[in-house]
């Protein structure tokens, strides 16, 4: 039996009074480009930082690639990537520097570090501007350049967390191919965005969270037919989208109308 | 329930117009309900709780140095008026106005500030964000002494003559607001002119230089061969030269600085006592004609600020160089990478280097000042070369003392790399280490130029203490960093979000550490042994190192215990 890239049981996170995460119990099997969805709010990031040692669960377990948090953490951040929440970049370097530091602290060897920074400056199309420090790029530039840094050491494991927000058309469209690339060449994508759209055409796997609790994991298919069996309107053979799926687990479609606010223009 | 059927333009308060209008001073309203809120909901933390209890302590220290500053300017005020003496008054306003500006820039970074840019996003208007960024000012340590100073003053010539009480108040109330607004100006052109990476390579160029500047001087100042060989008589003879050679250019500056606000104050004071009411009057208006100046300097540029102007993101005039930027330091892994990084965010970091360099340049003035006998023997005070190295040190406090400030948002990968925590603040002790020796050695060959060559025995014994400061601020250090960080804004001098109970903290550390080496080396000069000086602190010595390589190697622990509070102070939003 092939060991899971992801795997979580009964994973949970309380702050205080308030329980972001409850019981969430995953498996994401290698190979899988995975997509994890939920409303503002339901528990997305605080998921991510938990399965990427950045925030110790209150109970439950994470296992990345077949191993515990712990003794082997060091190890395990070898063969993970992260783009984290905020980016986490260094302002005052230089995109060159940024990402040389970053392959330094993943242990690549100077040469490595050096040709893949460059391969990457040149993909993501920062190249022209590797002399401008991190703090005076746009947002979608900062984007590109957290992405390179999360990718700069060959990960197995890839945690996206909104990877497209802010990013144009024509470099989301090389981003794709590179993360369908990375997929072929065996490696796993985690990933979190608002655009269901993406999710729908790059994920074969989907789980939903919810005010802090798993409602919906499989694959898009397994799901559609989920959620078709239960719509009364739905006809049989009817291709419900991902938005459609994604709001009807979650509660949002259909039912009350929400209110107007007539005194906006 | 609101209503939301109600039309677009219901709800709204009548708006007035101005700085005093009523929408202003809702705003004032929700501004200061804000703030409270903050203030309350930082206590529900334990931080919060132990930050406030600092910067009460620090206020009362604050509040202590300025009453002794206020007690000491009222007697000085006192002698001069009673005695008549006033062609030195200048000098005490000169004083109160340096202070009062040094003293706000120094603090700058070290002391909680809030952005008032983020309030641009509200119907706010030029006028009310104006007197906000004045107000917000007021409260700060400067206003504090400068102000306890003038107070010091008014007291002091109102006891030796009270008919000066209203001009002398008149007076000090211009001058105080004179000093206020020059404050926020600069600390606002500072930050303008430091945002851009261009501006702050000029300005840290022109820093340099000025010390190495300084350090030139020395020689052309003092020709060798001096004071120690020629005794004091042969000094005297200098001394008196250098005078003659100095009045005319003394002469000149008093006649230019009766025309500067300091001058205007203690001539508006002579005037009034001579009964001169309408030249009393002049002084006083370009006084407040200077006052103006500096509102106006602060307007000009808190204007473009309130027209949108996003230093951050400023445009490079120039396509960006696509020429290869090597490496700093050679070495691979993770050490050289975060001392690489570090190095190179030092160089672009005003605030930094500002922190490192300013204690060097004022090792350079107390040189001076124990030159010129200080001690009023006649000699040079022969511990010069210890205080001056540790005084140089000073800039570090907020280097080593929270030195995960600097990485911001970037805390988050610190944690992911798989490189234990232990390694990088293992590389950051290194750096600072190494910078730490090095300012010591700048410090101690400044105090060398100014001063002479100190004995081998003093020497040795600066060394001992050093060996004993550095792993002792480096220990304390990495224990703050993690208990006590805060985020740091390396493109700004000013409306930083520090952490008075870190700076309280680290100060009387290092106080304790200065006081260490300063009761060991007096007790045994009392004992006439200062060669057990060196063995007793290479024993401390021996201690701060295992302190310190105890802590690193429980700092993985330590700092994974308090991940979640660190990337939540150092990574939130502003």
């Amino acid at each position: 039996m092939e060991i899971a890239a992801i795997q979580t049981h009964g994973l949970t996170r309380r702050f205080g009074e308030l329980t972001a995460v409850e019981n969430v119990t995953l498996s994401v099997a290698q190979g899988q480009f995975f997509g994890f969805l939920g409303p503002n709010g339901a528990g997305k990031s605080t998921t991510i930082k938990m399965l990427t040692g950045l925030l110790e669960p209150s109970a439950g377990t994470v296992e990345i690639l077949g191993q515990p948090f712990g003794a082997a953490a060091l190890e395990l951040k070898r063969q993970i990537g992260v783009v984290p929440e905020g980016m986490a970049l260094l302002g005052r370097l230089t995109a060159t520097e940024y990402l040389r530091f970053v392959g330094s602290m993943y242990g690549l060897d100077r040469d490595t570090v050096n040709r893949r920074t460059e391969e990457l400056l040149e993909f993501m199309q920062l190249a022209g501007d590797r002399r401008k420090m991190v703090t005076d790029f746009s947002h979608g530039m900062q984007k590109k350049l957290a992405l390179a840094a999360a990718v700069i050491h060959g990960p197995k494991v890839l945690f996206l967390d909104e990877p497209f927000e802010g990013v144009d058309a024509i470099a989301a469209g090389m981003l794709k191919v590179m993360l369908q690339g990375m997929i072929q060449r065996g490696a796993t994508i985690f990933l979190t965005t608002h655009v269901l759209e993406i999710v729908e055409r790059l994920c074969s796997h989907v789980a939903i969270i919810h005010q802090g609790r798993l409602v919906a994991n499989g694959s898009i298919d397994e799901l559609r037919a989920g959620v078709a069996s239960t719509l009364p309107g739905a006809e049989s053979g009817q291709r419900l989208t991902l938005e459609e799926i994604f709001l009807s687990i979650v509660g949002a479609g259909g039912g009350e109308p929400v209110q107007e606010l007539s005194w906006l223009t | 329930m609101a209503d939301l059927g109600a039309p677009a333009s219901e709800g709204f308060a009548p708006t007035g117009t101005g700085p005093f209008g009523r929408m202003a001073r809702g705003q004032y309203a929700a501004l200061a309900a804000m703030r409270m809120r903050l203030f309350v909901n930082g206590l529900r933390s334990n931080d919060g709780v132990f930050e406030l209890g600092a910067r009460a302590i620090a206020y009362v220290v604050y509040g202590c140095m300025g009453v002794g500053l206020g007690v000491g300017a009222g007697v000085t005020a006192y002698s001069f008026v009673s005695r008549q003496m006033w062609q030195l008054m200048p000098i005490e306003f000169w004083v109160i106005c340096f202070v009062w500006q040094a003293v706000s820039v120094a603090l700058a970074s070290f002391q909680e500030q809030f952005d008032l840019g983020g309030l641009l996003r509200f119907p706010i208007g030029f006028g009310a964000f104006y007197g906000l960024c004045v107000l917000f000012g007021l409260v700060d340590a400067s206003t504090l002494l400068g102000g306890l100073c003038s107070i010091g003053v008014l007291a002091g010539v109102t006891i030796a003559r009270p008919d000066l009480f209203g001009w002398t108040a008149l007076g000090l109330v211009i001058f105080a607001a004179f000093n206020i607004l020059l404050v926020r100006a600069i600390l606002a052109w500072i930050d303008r002119w430091l945002a851009k990476r261009r501006s702050r390579e000029i300005v840290s160029a022109i820093f340099l230089l000025a010390v190495v500047s300084l350090q030139l001087l020395n020689p052309a100042l003092h020709q060798p061969g001096n004071s120690r060989l020629h005794g004091r008589a042969a000094r005297n003879a200098a001394a008196r030269a250098m005078a003659d050679q100095v009045r005319p250019w003394v002469k000149y500056v008093g006649a230019v600085q009766a025309w500067l606000p300091p001058g205007l104050v203690a001539v508006a004071i002579e005037q009034s006592a001579e009964r001169e009411t309408a030249p009393a009057m002049m002084s006083v208006s370009v006084l407040g004609l200077y006052a103006l100046a500096a509102g106006g300097l602060l307007a000009f540029r808190l204007r473009a600020e309130y027209r949108g102007e996003n230093l951050g993101e400023a445009p490079t005039k120039t396509k960006a160089d696509a020429r290869e930027s090597g490496r700093l330091i050679g070495g691979a892994g993770p050490i050289s990478a975060v001392i690489e990084k570090d190095l190179r965010t030092l160089t672009r970091s005003m605030p930094q280097l500002y922190a490192v360099c300013v204690p060097m340049l004022m090792v350079f003035i107390i040189g001076s000042v124990f030159r010129n006998g200080f001690t009023g023997t006649g000699h040079p005070f022969q511990f010069a070369l210890p205080i001056c190295v540790a005084y140089g040190l000073l800039g570090f406090a907020q280097l080593m003392y929270n030195n995960l400030g600097p990485e911001g948002k970037g805390i988050q990968m610190l944690f992911l790399f798989p490189v234990p925590i232990r390694t990088v603040m293992l590389a950051k002790n290194m750096f600072h280490a190494l910078l730490f020796m090095l300012v010591a050695l700048i410090s101690g060959l400044l105090a060398c130029l100014r001063l002479g060559p100190p004995s081998a025995l003093l020497v040795v014994t600066t060394l001992a203490w050093l060996a004993f400061a550095l792993p002792a601020n480096l220990a304390a250090g990495n224990v703050l960093s993690i208990t006590m960080a805060y985020r740091v804004n390396l493109g700004r001098i000013g409306r930083q979000a520090g952490s008075q109970a870190n700076a309280l903290l680290s100060m009387l550390i290092q106080m304790t550490l200065l006081g260490v080496g300063a009761a060991v080396i007096a007790s045994c000069t009392v004992f006439d042994r200062l060669w057990l000086a060196t063995p007793i602190l290479l024993v401390l010595s021996a201690g701060a190192l295992f302190a310190w390589l105890k802590i690193l190697s429980n700092v993985d622990a330590m700092a994974n215990q308090r991940r979640d509070v660190l990337i939540a102070k150092l990574a939130r939003t502003e």
